[in-house]
């Protein structure tokens, strides 16, 4: 009953159904990209900087004249991937010690927060920097490197969901049928805090995908030759004034994506926060 | 020329899938000047929705589907929203429920006041400010210069609701409705108000509408009542004889489902003979919050704050135990202690003879099983991701180690001595009213076959036919099972109805224990007596100021711990 009404308030905003048509096609190139991209991406296949609209190559080549199309269709995985792989672990990470925070309290709870505080004090994006000059580029090294640099947001926000679940008859009728803390965990506390874990998960997810472009920019992120978006905008960017559309294109792949993913998780959470409101009431 | 004339009023909500609900079908009613109209009816009759309306306002979604609403002259519904800001305030004023979220914190309740003087009546500062003061005055708001420069959460709720009054009354306006004023407040700090309000009415001139669900304040304080269901007048006429001899089958039944403290109990309790030994002993329990770390405190000592202090009282077996007292009596925090969610700072709690953990989780299960806990709010007792079946069955096989199929058999037999349809078994809690998920709760408690179960106000949420039927059934399932209660409730009504013995509680100290029927009629007790007279809406509750709360501190009388 409940998804219903959810899927309802969804479908009636426009922004929201936008934004899911944005992720979706950018989920399904992705995805799909190995099968449809029409050229290698990583070989020679034309003249370079070819224009856009050059008969076999739609949207010309690059500086060395590679498939841009291909390129593009490409460039998206591996952010995408590291992102996806990144705020999952992060939020996952982040349910786990936000709610086990706001359950035990005490110490634990003080030492839990006094250490986020401190991370939030660095700025994100020398945090990452810093571990990728540290430990090396490498996805693994970023995926990490990302998913730590969020974690404390997302604790704050999850934490605080669960303070105002833990006072409640449910889960103090739990503590008093003598079950594990580990039970209560995950029986009356995670799937009460689950909408706040999607929106949480949805709304940073955007802001890594823009991270990992970033990273990738400045030289911290993906290495070349995988394709990449803002490692495309990186190289394109010296060749600015002879072909601008080599780096307004994954540009626009990287915005719409983002929006895309912005307008989706801000309808999600109106619809979810609706719904909850109403059940308490 | 009646003040206010209301005709064939229809207002209706429109809900997510875009359907009307009726909320208030063709509803009439008229007010003449200095009159007092009391519409009463349980939740979702209507009964806000018209009290709204007659300010011109109504909650989104709402609509009006018809009708009319005059008001001194005025069609409240074809007015601009220039004409309706100078209606309300002037013409008609509004006392809501929750005077605390009617008041804005950064303000002084004097600048409050004061605003409203500045700009309805157009009053100079120091004008209004004299003005002000006369009207905390006249509310019976002691030391009015203090209370001028005082913030809303700095003030006792009682005084708050003096407070919101005192606006209300600031322009002298010709209707003042009161929406459930006094239902957020003690029966003490109730009585208070509503003797305040009765007597102003026999000062200034203004007619009044007094909406509540309790039908013995509309007999207290109206000349005429509406009584309402589903959106529509059942009944109407003069107050005391719809109390007394009502008409409709409705009203009768609504009447009879009103828990008298002047009235022996109607229903039956478990027969004395059958009360067995002692179950639950509690000696000399002690609660205080320690103040919070502050920079104060290293220059003065600051104390704590005593919440329960050598409470000692015992439970026989099958035996039911009342705890009355206003909030801030430190009844919920006994229950929270004898349950476990909350150590003590002293005292012991014997269980069939046993010193029991303070802490709950280091109890022993068969322990836990034995002593159950039912919570005031229903809904949030019970996990909204969990379906009715899982509640119950979960507690079963955890507390009996049953089989899942078992579990099932249990949960159904105690679903149908709940008289809940069977099909609950696959509902989520927010599926069911109010009522039925207390059942609910109440059926997780039985389902663990306990000896003691404690009701924490579990009642107190409910509409009082709904209270009626719950408290029913909870006597049903004791008899059934020979179970102990602690019945913890602000209602001596209630207590009465229940309860073998009684347990009065104040300011954390016990001030009386008896067996009930001998302590409601001949207590000798002055705080008891006081309690009772207040119950029983009787004027000369009020004029014992030893037991008016806080009055001129700045203590809040209820505090956010309590129930």
């Amino acid at each position: 009953m409940s998804e219903a009404t959810t899927w309802n308030r969804i479908q009636r905003s426009p922004g929201t159904m936008i934004g899911l048509a944005l992720v979706l096609a950018h989920a399904l190139v992705a995805i799909f990209a190995p099968w449809i991209a029409p050229y290698e991406v990583t070989s020679i296949v034309g003249f370079p900087m070819s224009p856009i609209g050059t008969p076999d190559f739609l949207l010309g080549t690059d500086n060395i004249g590679r498939d841009y199309l291909s390129r593009l269709m490409m460039g998206g995985r591996t952010s995408i991937f590291v992102a996806l792989v990144a705020i999952a672990g992060s939020v996952a990470g982040a349910s786990f010690l936000a709610i086990s925070a706001a359950y035990i309290g005490g110490h634990y709870d003080d030492i839990v927060m006094r250490i986020v505080d401190t991370m939030l004090a660095i700025p994100g994006i020398l945090f990452v920097a810093l571990i990728v000059t540290g430990f090396g580029r490498s996805e693994a090294v970023l995926i990490f490197a990302i998913g730590f640099s969020y974690m404390p947001g997302a604790i704050r926000v999850i934490r605080s969901h669960a303070l105002t679940i833990v006072p409640l008859g449910y889960v103090q009728a739990a503590r008093l049928r003598g079950i594990s803390v580990f039970r209560i965990f995950l029986r009356e506390l995670l799937p009460n805090c689950i909408e706040i874990i999607t929106v949480e998960f949805a709304l940073r997810m955007s802001s890594s995908i823009l991270a990992v472009s970033a990273l990738s920019f400045l030289g911290l992120g993906i290495s070349p030759p995988t394709p990449d978006w803002g490692l495309m905008i990186a190289e394109a960017v010296k060749t600015i004034y002879a072909a601008p559309m080599l780096v307004l294109l994954p540009s626009l792949f990287i915005s719409t994506l983002v929006v895309g993913l912005n307008l989706a998780s801000d309808g999600l959470a109106n619809a979810i926060g609706l719904d909850a409101a109403r059940g308490l009431n | 020329m009646p003040i206010l004339e209301v005709k064939d009023l229809k207002v209706g909500y429109v809900d997510v899938q875009r359907q009307t609900l009726v909320a208030v079908d063709g509803v009439g009613f008229s007010l003449e000047k200095g009159e007092a109209l009391g519409i009463v009816g349980e939740s979702g009759c209507g009964k806000s929705t018209i009290a709204r309306a007659l300010m011109g306002y109504l909650r989104p979604g709402g609509e009006i589907l018809g009708g009319s609403i005059e008001l001194a002259g005025n069609f409240v519904f074809d007015l601009g929203p220039n004409a309706l800001r100078n209606l309300r305030g002037e013409i008609v004023a509004i006392v809501p429920q929750n005077p605390l979220s009617s008041l804005t914190y950064h303000m002084t309740v004097g600048a409050h006041l004061q605003e409203i003087l500045q700009f309805h009546r157009g009053l100079s500062a120091a004008h209004a400010k004299a003005e002000t003061l006369s009207l905390f005055e006249a509310t019976g708001l002691p030391e009015p210069e203090t209370v001028y420069k005082r913030y809303p959460h700095q003030i006792s709720g009682g005084q708050r609701q003096r407070v919101v009054i005192a606006a209300a009354l600031a322009c002298q306006p010709a209707l003042m409705i009161l929406d459930e004023p006094t239902t957020a407040l003690d029966t003490t700090t109730e009585m208070q108000v509503l003797k305040l309000i009765k007597d102003l009415r026999k000062k200034i001139d203004t007619a009044i509408v007094y909406i509540t669900h309790d039908l013995t304040l509309t007999n207290y304080m109206c000349d005429r009542v509406l009584v309402m269901h589903d959106g529509k007048i059942i009944e109407q006429g003069q107050a005391d004889t719809i109390f007394e001899q009502p008409k409709e089958k409705y009203t009768r039944q609504l009447v009879a489902a009103i828990p008298r403290v002047d009235e022996p109990p109607k229903r039956e309790k478990i027969a004395e003979e059958q009360l067995g030994g002692k179950l639950l002993e509690v000696k000399e329990l002690s609660f205080a919050y320690k103040p919070q770390w502050s920079m104060a405190q290293m220059f003065r000592a600051v104390d704590s704050q005593i919440v329960v202090k050598n409470v000692s009282f015992d439970i026989r077996k099958s035996e039911t135990l009342g705890l009355v007292g206003e909030s801030g009596s430190g009844k919920s925090t006994v229950a929270n202690i004898i349950s476990g969610l909350q150590p003590p700072m002293g005292g012991g709690i014997y269980f069939a003879n046993e010193l029991l953990h303070p802490r709950g989780e280091k109890r022993p299960p068969e322990v836990l099983r034995r002593i159950q806990l039912i919570f005031q709010d229903p809904l949030s007792s019970l996990n909204p991701r969990h379906r009715v079946g899982t509640i119950l069955t979960g507690t079963i096989m955890g507390f009996l180690g049953v089989s899942r199929r078992e579990a099932t058999d249990r949960a159904v037999v105690l679903l149908e001595d709940l008289e809940l349809p069977i099909g609950f078994l696959n509902r989520y809690p927010r599926q069911l009213s109010g009522g039925q998920q207390q059942r609910v709760a109440i059926a997780r408690a039985f389902a663990a076959n306990p000896d003691l179960i404690i009701c924490d106000e579990i009642t107190s949420a409910l509409d009082v036919s709904v209270q009626a039927q719950v408290l029913d059934l909870l006597m049903a399932m004791q008899k059934k099972n020979q179970t102990a209660c602690m019945f913890i409730s602000h209602d001596l009504g209630v207590i009465r109805e229940v309860s073998h013995r009684t347990v009065v509680m104040r300011h954390g100290l016990i001030v009386e224990t008896g067996e009930t029927e001998a302590l409601f009629e001949h207590t000798n007790d002055p705080y008891t007596k006081h309690l009772l007279a207040a119950a029983q809406r009787r004027d000369d509750s009020i004029d014992q100021p030893q037991f008016r709360l806080n009055t001129g501190s700045n203590q809040p009388s209820e505090r956010p711990y309590q129930s």
